[in-house]
C-alpha cells in the first residue's frame, strides 16, 4: 500500500469541491466492493435501471388427481418477469448502457389482492471504460446478468462475459394421491413414484426453457444457474419452478487456461 | 408550574441531579432550536479536538490500523438525532429527517476540526409513536495528519476499510443522498387492480404508477447528490403500495397510493484511476467460513429483499 492518497481526494479532505461534474450523476446499488471491482474490471456504472409490471393472474381450475402444469400460471409468470425484464433493459438502452450487472428480479404479492403480483426488475447500468461496445448482446442492446460486481470481475477474469439473464419457468400442479392410498403403505417405506415423477416433469420444462432462451441468445454456456421452488398463495399442490442463470459467450480472445492464477488457500483465524 | 418542577426529588442530591438535568434539557432544546451544538456535546468535541480529553472512535483495532496507514487520525465519536413526525407526507418526510441529522452531524464535525466523519450508521428506534421516527446519525470524525481541518468535513457512510479502500481508488465517499417519492392514483374505471376476471393480464395502471414513482424517487436522488459529488451507491431501496377505499359523492373509488424511498451514499469518483491493488482470488479452507456474510451496516430500513426472491 502505498500511503499517499490521491492528490484529488487530498482536496476533497481539505474541504474543497471540484468545479461541476461534466459527466452528471451516475447512480448505483453497488456495494463499496463490487464498485470497485467492476471498475478494476473496465466498467464505470452510469445509472440504475429499473422495471416494474403488476400483473393480474388468471384463475386455472387444476385436476384433483392429476400431475399437471398450470399453463395460465407458467404464462402469467413468464409473461410478467419478461416485461418487467424489458423495460428495464429499455431504461438501460436509453442511457447508453452496455450491459447490466447485478439484476435482482423480485416477486411480491400485493396483500391486497389475492390476484396481483408485482414484479420488480432493478440492477445497474454499466458502460466500457475505453468506449468498447464488443460487450454488447447479439442485438447490439445492453448486455443483462445477476451477477455481483465480484462475480462479473471474476467471469471476465475466466475468459467469458455476460450476455444475457436466461430462465425458465414452469408452475405445476402436483397430483393429490386418492384417500384409500394411505392403506396400502402402512408401516412401509415406499417411494411416492407420482409426487417424484411430478417434480422431475417440472423441473425438466423449466431448465429446458432456459436452456432454450440461452440459445436463442446465441450464448455457449450458463453459469450461475440456481432451480427456485416457490408458491406465490396458490393452492397447496402448486408449485413454481424457476431455473434462472446468466448466458455467456467466451471473451474475443479466451483467456488460456494455464494464464489463469491459482487461487491462494488460506485459513482464517477469527471467529 | 414551571418546566423545573416536574424533576423535583426529595433528598437534596436528588434535587440537585434533577435540575442539573432540566437545565441540561432545556439547553439541548434550546440549542437545537437556535441550529447550535447543545453546549455539553460542543465542550467535549473541542476537548477532543485540542488533544485534552482522550480520543473516541467507533473504529475496531483493525480498521484503526488501516485508517493510521493512511494517516486518519480519530477524533471523537459524533451523533445527532432528529425525532420527526410526518405532518403531511411520510416519504417526504424521510427526506427531511434524515436532512436535519445531517445537517448537525456535520456542525459537529466542523466544531472539532475534522477532514471526514467515517462510519457513519444510520439508525433507528423502532417504537411505534404514532406518525413519527427519529432519524440517528452516528459516526466518527476523523482528521488527516498534515491536512489543515476543513470546512466542509466530509460525510462516509463507509466503514473506515472500505473508506481506505475507496479513498486510494480516488473515490471520495462525501455524503447522504436521499430520493423520495410518493404518488396517489384514484381508480375512476374501477378496473385497475383487475382488468380482466379471469385473463392473464398486465394490471398496467399499477405498473405504470410504479415506474412513475420509482423514476422520479431516482431523479429526486440524482439531483440531490448532484451539487456534492457524481455519483451514488444506493444501499437502500424500500417500495409500498396500499390500496385505499373511498366514499367521493356516492361512490366507493379505490385509491393507490405508491412510495418509493432510496438512501444512497454519494460519492465524488475521478474516472479512470481504478484500484490500485492486485486482486488476487482466496479459498478460505475453514467451515463456514467468516469471509462470507457482513452485518448490514445500516438499520433504518428493512428493505424489500426480504419479501423473497426470486
Amino acid at each position: 500500500m502505498t500511503n499517499d492518497l490521491p492528490l484529488h481526494a487530498q482536496e476533497r479532505l481539505k474541504g474543497l469541491r471540484s468545479s461541476a461534474h461534466s459527466t452528471g450523476v451516475f447512480t448505483s446499488d453497488f456495494s463499496v466492493n463490487e464498485f470497485l471491482l467492476v471498475r478494476k474490471a473496465g466498467f464505470e456504472p452510469i445509472g440504475l435501471c429499473v422495471g416494474s409490471c403488476v400483473y393480474h393472474v388468471g384463475v386455472q381450475y387444476s385436476s384433483w388427481s392429476q400431475n399437471q402444469e398450470m399453463d395460465v400460471l407458467s404464462k402469467a409468470m413468464y409473461h410478467a418477469r419478461e416485461l418487467a425484464m424489458t423495460r428495464m433493459r429499455a431504461e438501460a438502452s436509453a442511457m447508453g448502457a452496455d450491459g447490466i450487472v447485478g439484476v435482482k428480479l423480485t416477486i411480491r404479492r400485493l396483500e391486497w389482492d389475492e390476484h396481483l403480483l408485482e414484479f420488480i426488475a432493478i440492477g445497474t447500468g454499466v458502460v466500457h471504460g475505453e468506449g468498447s461496445t464488443g460487450f454488447r448482446a447479439h442485438d447490439g442492446g445492453p448486455f443483462t446478468s445477476d451477477l455481483s460486481g465480484q462475480d462479473f470481475w471474476s467471469l471476465l477474469h475466466s475468459g467469458y462475459r455476460p450476455v444475457e439473464m436466461v430462465m425458465g419457468s414452469c408452475v405445476y400442479h402436483v397430483a393429490h394421491r386418492g384417500a384409500l392410498a394411505g392403506f396400502g403403505t402402512v408401516g412401509r417405506n415406499v417411494e411416492l413414484e407420482n409426487f417424484t415423477a411430478a417434480l422431475y416433469e417440472a423441473r425438466e420444462i423449466a431448465v429446458e426453457r432456459m436452456q432454450f432462451e440461452a440459445a436463442a441468445a446465441k450464448a455457449e454456456g450458463v453459469v450461475g444457474v440456481d432451480i427456485h421452488e416457490g408458491s406465490y398463495g396458490w393452492q397447496t399442490h402448486v408449485i413454481e419452478f424457476f431455473a434462472i442463470g446468466t448466458a455467456v459467450l467466451p471473451l474475443d480472445q479466451e483467456i488460456a487456461p494455464e494464464k489463469i492464477s491459482d487461487p491462494i488457500m488460506v485459513l482464517s483465524v477469527n471467529d | 408550574m414551571s418546566i423545573f418542577d416536574r424533576f423535583k426529588g426529595t433528598t437534596r442530591e436528588q434535587k440537585a441531579a434533577a435540575e442539573e438535568s432540566a437545565h441540561r434539557q432545556m439547553d439541548i432544546l434550546m440549542s437545537l432550536r437556535g441550529g447550535r451544538i447543545p453546549t455539553g456535546a460542543l465542550e467535549r468535541l473541542q476537548e477532543a479536538a485540542a488533544g485534552t480529553k482522550p480520543w473516541m472512535a467507533t473504529l475496531t483495532p483493525a480498521e484503526l490500523r488501516i485508517a493510521r496507514s493512511k494517516r486518519l487520525k480519530p477524533i471523537a465519536a459524533i451523533s445527532a438525532t432528529c425525532w420527526l413526525h410526518y405532518g403531511y407526507s411520510w416519504t417526504r418526510g424521510h427526506a427531511e429527517g434524515w436532512g436535519q441529522a445531517l445537517d448537525r452531524l456535520a456542525q459537529e464535525a466542523k466544531a472539532c476540526g475534522a477532514n471526514a466523519v467515517l462510519d457513519v450508521k444510520m439508525r433507528t428506534i423502532r417504537l411505534p409513536l404514532g406518525e413519527s421516527m427519529d432519524f440517528t446519525l452516528i459516526g466518527t470524525a476523523v482528521k488527516i495528519d498534515g491536512l489543515p481541518p476543513s470546512s466542509d468535513p466530509i460525510i462516509a457512510t463507509v466503514p473506515a476499510l472500505e473508506f481506505v479502500k475507496l479513498l486510494e481508488a480516488d473515490v471520495v465517499p462525501v455524503g447522504i443522498a436521499i430520493g423520495a417519492h410518493y404518488e396517489w392514483m384514484r381508480d375512476w374505471s374501477g378496473y385497475a387492480a383487475n382488468p380482466s376476471l379471469w385473463f392473464n393480464t398486465e394490471a398496467r395502471q399499477l405498473s405504470d404508477l410504479w415506474e412513475q414513482v420509482r423514476r422520479t424517487a431516482h431523479q429526486d436522488l440524482r439531483q440531490n447528490a448532484r451539487n456534492q459529488g457524481n455519483g451514488v451507491l444506493a444501499h437502500v431501496n424500500f417500495s409500498q403500495m396500499f390500496e385505499v377505499e373511498r366514499e367521493v359523492g356516492e361512490r366507493k373509488i379505490k385509491e393507490y397510493l405508491a412510495r418509493h424511498i432510496v438512501v444512497a451514499t454519494i460519492v465524488d469518483a475521478r474516472r479512470g484511476t481504478p484500484l490500485p491493488h492486485e486482486i488476487k482470488m482466496v479459498v478460505d479452507m475453514r467451515d463456514p467460513t467468516p469471509l462470507t456474510g457482513t452485518p448490514p451496516h445500516h438499520q433504518a430500513y428493512a428493505t424489500n429483499e426480504e419479501s423473497g426472491a426470486i
